[in-house]
């Protein structure tokens, strides 16, 4: 479920980034496409990274141990 | 491979393949090339090839004028190596517009030069006569100390013998009288030389003196205190003042021989008082006259270094344009019969108008009667590779073409390069109080951009200036991966939620064995915070971190493999797509793609599969059950089939392509063979084009066998790659564990003693190892790997870096060269 929300937090996220993008540098067909690919390489790695670690931890099969001292 | 034919498959994008080059041919007459050339080299879009190259620099048609610039060249560096020992400095270039003319330069550099020549040569002169003097005035001061106290002893003696001689009788000691008596008709007449020698040169000279003269000299010595500079050598020496007396004109000639020899300066002296200090009076006005005449003449050339530094920086500049214009002048050709010069050279396609408006300029601003042509020749070579890169984009581009210039219109890897280079720099290197520093330091390079790209700044200065929006990406991503790591300066956070862990009991009297367990929903956004210090901390994160690395880099390549079919889609080749990209795509997929898939589901459903197990025994025993280790059902089937398909996609890439490249090429020239046969006067040539297949070579060998290293490259490669990936968790780790050294055994130590100087002096050595060695040697050490794994891993799926980059004439560079 979190997992879920956070995902489409993640596109929206992305498509507001590529609109910014299209909004304050608009100079022509072959540059936006660049400007979208780059947005949109960027929102893919960040998700990536954050649904590894996020599916990584939700059946653990460690757990934590705390350790002697205080 | 010929002209591009590609396009049409994908929609075009910046950056992404090379600009559109063609070559062009340059027709302009005589009187318009000095000022087409200058007008181009402002443009700054055009390549010229050398025309002449088999020509020597002598034969070339401008020789001469490089000559000019050569001898006007040396002129200038002379006047700067005056003008720095001066301690003149040029004034900087302020005003561009004006236009000077060459001759007039030429005269004036002439000219100054010979003034200056003249000038240093007349300051030589008067400083060595000056030191001369100086040397004399100490002469006179010591050499007439020694004859007056000479002087006076002798008429001290002199008084007490005449004394003696009258106290005494003469009939007493008559032979003592003889003795004593000075018989003035028997005295011998003694010679003196005065003067200077060095001080460590003295004993020898003594010494040598002695032995020429068989001891028939007699010689003082005295020592000068301060130390004088020597006339010729114009140094500063200690020197001592001698007196040599002898006898006889033979012992003086060697004397002064031996003086010459020992670098000993002889000064002029006479014996009586009057003459002495008259001498002195008029040595001493001499110098007072030297010296003003000497500070007169400083000043004039001071004077005239400074003419000469105002307008240093426009000669220099001018100087070097022209040079550079006649060095570009000499690479065209030259038409006798048409009176005109010819030149060949690439440029962008989009650039064609703006030669065009540049030759028509030309062609008008020198008065000619003909206008210059430029025309689009075809041609089978490879144009150089031309990326339109902007502030941004420069320094991606620069670490790219590092490895390799991209070949002519192949995919660009700084496309991607410029979002994935910094984020698997951050993955290393995770740590949101780190990545802020270097943030913080990165904005104060990019607001002071316009002041530090004037100035000039040192070599490490001017490569991180020079990277400094790739740093600012880093430092982005970096905060990023430290807020997932949770670590600001290895402190963790709870920012996102509190802990999803929790005691098992009230009491938590197994936290320290067994551990705490998962009660709430999982931590929303990065590491939970419960992890940092806890025992099970390593296990955890190495675990996670590793199988991240995996995810990540067959992500990546992938990524290089899908860039490989792009350029397939636009060079349009199908063998490529067919025959390289598909077997390429099954063979990495069906097992390191079925990996990743493994661990996903194994983290998605918790099973306590081993995969380490089930990836090995899939190759050693494919047919046994998996027990244990079965993570969803019919894994059996679907691994069989995967391995039979990985099996077959090796020969599928190895073999078909060779012989398809084979067949291709006899369909392409057995068209040529058949036209010829028509031509009945060629048919000698038709032998020839068949047994050497036209101009285009084709070695089947060759082929296969680069087909070969290709498919062993990409299939070994497919195993180490992917282990390559692993020093994403090996960097981050040595990071975090770096990081939590620092500040549990630095900073937590020196607040336990709770002394303000231990805990100031802890807090020093915090920074200080902090800066060093995790804001600098590790952000080299991160920088370096991501980009082998970019080098490597990511661009060897797809790119062959074997192009040229474009070079255009321009005079921009002028202003950097020989500094």
């Amino acid at each position: 479920m979190g997992f879920l929300v956070t995902t489409l937090i993640f596109i929206v996220v992305g498509i507001i980034a590529a609109l910014c993008a299209r909004i304050c540098c608009n100079k022509g067909p072959s540059t936006n496409l660049l400007h979208l690919t780059l947005v949109m390489t960027a929102t893919v790695c960040c998700w990536m990274m954050w649904a590894i670690v996020y599916i990584a931890q939700m059946n653990p099969l460690i757990v934590p141990i705390l350790s002697e001292t205080e | 491979m010929a002209e591009s034919h590609g396009g049409g498959c994908c929609p075009p994008m910046d950056l992404m393949r090379s600009e559109p080059m063609q070559l062009v041919q340059v027709i302009v007459p005589m009187e318009s090339a000095h000022l087409t050339v200058s007008y181009l080299g402002d443009l700054g879009l055009l390549q010229f090839k050398d025309l002449n190259s088999e020509k020597s620099p002598f034969q070339r048609t401008y020789a001469a004028q490089i000559k000019r610039c050569g001898e006007m060249a040396r002129k200038i560096r002379f006047f700067k190596d005056q003008m720095s020992k001066a301690g003149v400095s040029p004034k900087l270039i302020l005003e561009k517009g004006i236009d000077i003319d060459f001759d007039d330069v030429e005269v004036k550099l002439d000219e100054l030069e010979s003034e200056l020549v003249e000038i240093n040569a007349n300051n030589d002169k008067l400083q060595r006569s000056y030191n001369e003097l100086v040397e004399y005035k100490l002469l006179l001061d010591k050499a007439g100390e020694f004859f007056a106290s000479a002087h006076r002893s002798a008429t001290a003696q002199q008084s007490e013998i005449e004394s003696q001689q009258e106290g005494e009788d003469t009939l007493e000691s008559p032979l003592l009288q003889e003795d004593k008596s000075i018989d003035a008709t028997k005295q011998v007449k003694l010679g003196f030389l005065t003067g200077l020698v060095p001080r460590e040169k003295s004993m020898v000279f003594e010494r040598i003196l002695f032995r020429a003269t068989r001891g028939n000299i007699f010689i003082r010595q005295s020592v000068i205190e301060e130390s004088v500079v020597d006339p010729n050598s114009g140094e500063k020496a200690e020197k001592n003042v001698f007196v040599v007396f002898y006898s006889g004109e033979r012992a003086k000639s060697k004397i002064l021989k031996i003086c010459e020899a020992f670098g000993a300066n002889r000064y002029p002296f006479s014996e009586e008082l009057g003459r002495q200090s008259q001498m002195m009076t008029e040595v001493s006005g001499r110098l007072a006259e030297l010296k003003t005449t000497i500070s007169a003449g400083l000043d004039q050339r001071n004077i005239l270094l400074e003419t000469i530094g105002d307008q240093f920086e426009q000669w220099n500049h001018k100087v070097r344009k022209e040079k550079a214009i006649y060095h570009t002048l000499n690479m065209l050709s030259l038409d006798v019969t048409k009176k005109c010069l010819v030149g060949e050279g690439w440029s962008p396609v989009f650039a064609a108008t703006q030669i065009q408006d540049a030759l028509q300029r030309a062609a008008v601003d020198s008065n000619s009667q003909v206008g210059s042509i430029l025309q689009v020749l075809r041609t089978k070579e490879m144009p150089p590779t031309f990326f339109r890169t902007n502030k941004f984009t420069t320094a991606f581009q620069e670490i790219v073409d590092a490895y390799g210039v991209a070949k002519y219109q192949e995919a660009n890897p700084t496309v991607f390069t410029i979002v994935t280079f910094p984020f698997l720099f951050a993955v290393m290197f995770g740590d949101w109080g780190h990545g802020i520093c270097i943030l913080l330091a990165t904005m104060y390079l990019i607001l002071r951009e316009k002041k530090f790209s004037s100035q000039k700044l040192g070599d490490i200065m001017e490569m991180a200036f020079g990277g400094r929006y790739v740093i600012f990406m880093m430092s982005l991503f970096s905060i990023y991966t430290g807020l997932i790591y949770n670590e600001f300066f290895s402190i963790p956070y709870p920012l996102f939620a509190s802990s999803a862990y929790d005691c098992r009991d009230t009491a938590c009297s197994e936290a320290t064995t067994i551990g705490l367990i998962k009660t709430r929903d999982t931590y929303p956004f990065g590491v939970d915070p419960v992890w940092h210090g806890t025992r099970s901390e390593l296990p955890f994160l190495n675990s996670l971190k590793m199988k991240m690395s995996i995810l990540l880099g067959v992500a990546q390549m992938n990524l290089g493999i899908m860039m490989s079919f792009f350029n397939a889609k636009f060079f349009k080749s199908a063998v490529n797509i067919w025959f390289q990209f598909v077997p390429q795509m099954i063979f990495l997929n069906c097992l390191f793609g079925y990996l990743s898939v493994l661990i996903i589901i194994k983290w998605c459903t918790g099973s306590q599969a081993d995969l380490y197990h089930v990836m090995i025994y899939m190759f050693l025993s494919p047919m046994d059950d998996l027990g244990e280790n079965q993570l969803f059902p019919n894994q059996k089937i679907v691994q069989l089939t995967f391995l039979f398909l990985a099996l077959v996609s090796v020969p599928w890439m190895l073999l078909p392509k060779p012989f398809i490249l084979k067949k291709q090429h006899e369909a392409r020239h057995e068209g040529q063979a058949y036209a010829q046969l028509d031509e009945t006067d060629e048919s000698l040539q038709v032998e020839t084009n068949g047994g050497g297949h036209g101009h285009e070579e084709f070695e089947f060998s060759e082929i296969f066998v680069h087909q070969l290293i290709h498919t062993i490259e990409f299939v070994l490669g497919a195993v180490s790659n992917t282990a390559s990936y692993l020093r994403l968790w090996a960097l981050s780790l040595a990071h975090s564990e770096l990081s939590s050294v620092f500040y549990e055994k630095v900073l937590l130590m020196a607040w336990g003693f709770n002394n303000i100087f231990i805990l100031i002096i802890g807090i020093l050595v915090f920074i200080f190892a902090t800066v060093g060695v995790l804001l600098v040697m590790e952000t080299l050490s991160a920088f370096l790997h991501a980009l082998r794994l970019h080098w490597v891993e990511y661009q060897n799926k797809f790119y062959e870096g074997d192009g040229y980059k474009f070079a255009p004439f321009t005079f921009t560079l002028v202003g950097n060269e020989d500094e």
